[in-house]
């Protein structure tokens, strides 16, 4: 019998459980650790956000989908890899505290013969003063719970605007390094759809604050798109639709502080600014969790196995070589750890070489760039990649080559919407192929032929679709598997 | 409305905007639909041909 044991039950971990759970026979243990007891569609949290979805219609009860798929689920943190085993046994181990009310706070050692970190981000709001919901002055959309809170505040705001109150809402990036530009880009246009909703759009200012140096940029680098026989750009494709909303730009920003009622930054030129709002959204800036890694002695070796952003070394060339310098085939294809054969990061967790988007500094000094974003139709397939590489290793031995599923090969789709209505909804649909640029195969570093910005309803349904899709497929009911990640 | 300093807002009064055909090509139902078949077609041969 294997033990397999996964860190994390979001988008990319639980497609990992529930492939593992197809794949190998009841004779082997999965064991996912995650500390929520729910799986959440982080997606449509921008509907939760605007207060078009509530929080049950985009998050439900993991326990028992495990307890049918035969998969036992551990409802904890992850605080510790051991992967040489300890003083008492050379079995792999992790150490995990529990979170749920019942065992809240106890510590347990739990063994593993491979084990998957799918332990997504690490919400780092405290890398800026004053953001976040909890103890800082701006709302949030990273969870279900804090885009109850956004909407909340949304809905006081447009009752003000309902009053004859000009208001000022800001969406954006609340760090200069931060990532997922693509969800705050869905928000502000969520944000501009409500307010003419209500009837009060010119009673509005609506800024997108964002550390991407040009629109369109998406932590990617922006997109070349094929329109109608001319090559064009994800930068005015995307600029067309924020003058069509009236939706003011800054670009190249960092935010340096928040203040009730005043956000700070910094641009690219070295100025600083301050923005008065009543209203702001501002993504923070990713990390990995913690977590420690230790050898059998307990001598520390978290360096090791993790990159100083806490995300896990994989089979990813970290060299740290120059900017220019840098090729598709420096990103990973396997997800292995670097050192161990048993060991894997998928989704968010892992390391990224370095960054899609090019480096910027301040004149000042500071880093204004977009990290490397590692969505969702990514994270699921490098989730179901390294089931089928672990399910190999168990069925034909250790020596069954590793399955492969690099970001250099794979696409993505973003589609972000605005609005929810059937008939009268919009979204800006993305695709783009491959989501690394590979300049060796495509002159404008992707396929022209599958990267496509297009606006419209379709593109709404598009998203309506996959929020149902997703949701049905996490819960593993017949047929899920058949659903691409 | 907060009083504001002005800050370095984006110009963007060069960005192309949508004609009123093009705006109702968008929300055109047969269109769209068509569209959409399109977007999911292409989505499908992206997860065909992703080496993975
Ligand atoms: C608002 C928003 C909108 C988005 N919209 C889109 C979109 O439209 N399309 C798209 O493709 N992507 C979108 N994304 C990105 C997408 O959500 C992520 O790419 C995806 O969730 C990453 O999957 P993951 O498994 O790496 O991490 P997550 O889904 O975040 O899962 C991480 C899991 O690890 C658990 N965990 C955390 N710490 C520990 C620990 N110490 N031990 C054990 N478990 C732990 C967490 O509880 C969670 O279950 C959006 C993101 C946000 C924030």
């Amino acid at each position: 019998m294997s033990d397999v044991v996964i860190l994390g039950a979001g988008i990319s971990g639980h497609t990992a459980a529930l492939h593992l759970s197809r794949l190998l026979g009841r004779q082997h243990r999965i064991t996912v650790v995650s500390p929520n007891s729910n799986w959440n569609w982080i997606p449509s949290n921008i509907w939760v956000g605007v207060g078009k979805m509530s929080k049950k219609d985009v998050v439900f009860p993991l326990a028992p989908i495990y307890r049918r798929k035969g998969i036992e689920f551990v409802q904890a943190k992850a605080v510790a890899i051991r992967p040489h085993g300890d003083a008492d046994s050379e079995r792999p181990a992790v150490d995990i505290v529990h979170t749920s009310a019942a065992g809240a706070g106890r510590e347990q050692r739990i063994r593993y013969d491979y084990l998957i970190n799918a332990t997504g981000p690490q919400l780092r709001f405290g890398a800026t003063e004053g953001l976040g919901p909890e103890h800082g002055n701006t709302v949030s959309v990273c969870t279900a719970d804090h885009a109850i809170a956004a909407s909340e505040r949304l809905h006081e705001v447009i009752d003000k605007c309902r009053a004859g109150e000009h208001q000022t809402l800001v969406v954006g990036m609340g760090h200069g390094t931060c990532t997922c530009e693509g969800a705050a880009f869905e928000y502000v246009f969520n944000v501009d759809n409500e307010l003419r909703e209500a009837g009060v759009r010119d009673m509005a200012r609506v800024v997108y604050l964002t550390n991407e140096s040009e629109l369109g940029d998406f932590g990617v680098g922006g997109m070349t798109f094929n329109d109608k026989g001319f090559q064009t750009t994800s930068e005015l494709w995307t600029a067309s639709l924020f003058r069509e909303r009236g939706v003011e730009a800054v670009l190249g920003a960092h935010v340096e502080r928040v203040e009730p009622g005043t956000v700070h930054f910094e641009t690219l030129d070295g100025e600083h600014h301050s923005l008065a709002y009543d209203f702001a959204m501002l993504l923070p800036p990713f990390s990995g969790v913690p977590l420690a890694a230790y050898d059998r002695d307990g001598t520390d070796i978290t360096s090791g196995l993790f990159a100083p952003s806490g995300f896990m070394k994989v089979d990813a060339d970290y060299s740290g070589k120059p900017y220019e310098q840098w090729s598709a085939a420096d990103w990973p294809k396997t997800y292995q750890a670097q050192g161990f054969d048993n060991i894997w990061a998928v989704g968010i967790a892992f390391a990224p070489p370095h960054q899609i988007s090019r480096p910027r500094t301040s004149a000042n000094g500071t880093p204004i760039t977009p990290s490397p974003p590692r969505t969702g139709m990514p994270s699921g397939v490098m989730g179901k990649t390294v089931a089928l590489t672990i399910a190999d290793r168990i069925s034909k031995g250790p020596m069954a080559v590793a399955h492969q599923a690099s970001m250099a090969d794979m696409g993505a789709a973003c589609v972000a919407s605005a609005g929810a209505n059937l008939r009268t909804g919009s979204a800006a649909a993305m695709t783009m192929m491959p989501v690394v640029p590979d300049y060796s195969r495509y002159p404008t570093g992707r396929d022209l032929r599958e990267t496509r910005g297009e606006l419209g309803l379709s593109g709404h349904w598009v998203k309506l679709m996959l929020h149902h899709l997703f949701i049905y497929k996490a819960k593993g009911l017949p047929g899920w598997h058949l659903i691409p990640e | 409305m907060p009083d504001n300093p002005p800050i370095p807002v984006a110009d963007l009064s060069r960005a192309p905007l949508p004609t009123e055909a093009m705006q109702r090509y968008r929300r055109n139902p047969v269109v769209q639909t068509w569209k959409f078949a399109v977007f999911n077609a292409r989505i499908m041969r992206m997860v065909l041909k992703g080496k993975h």
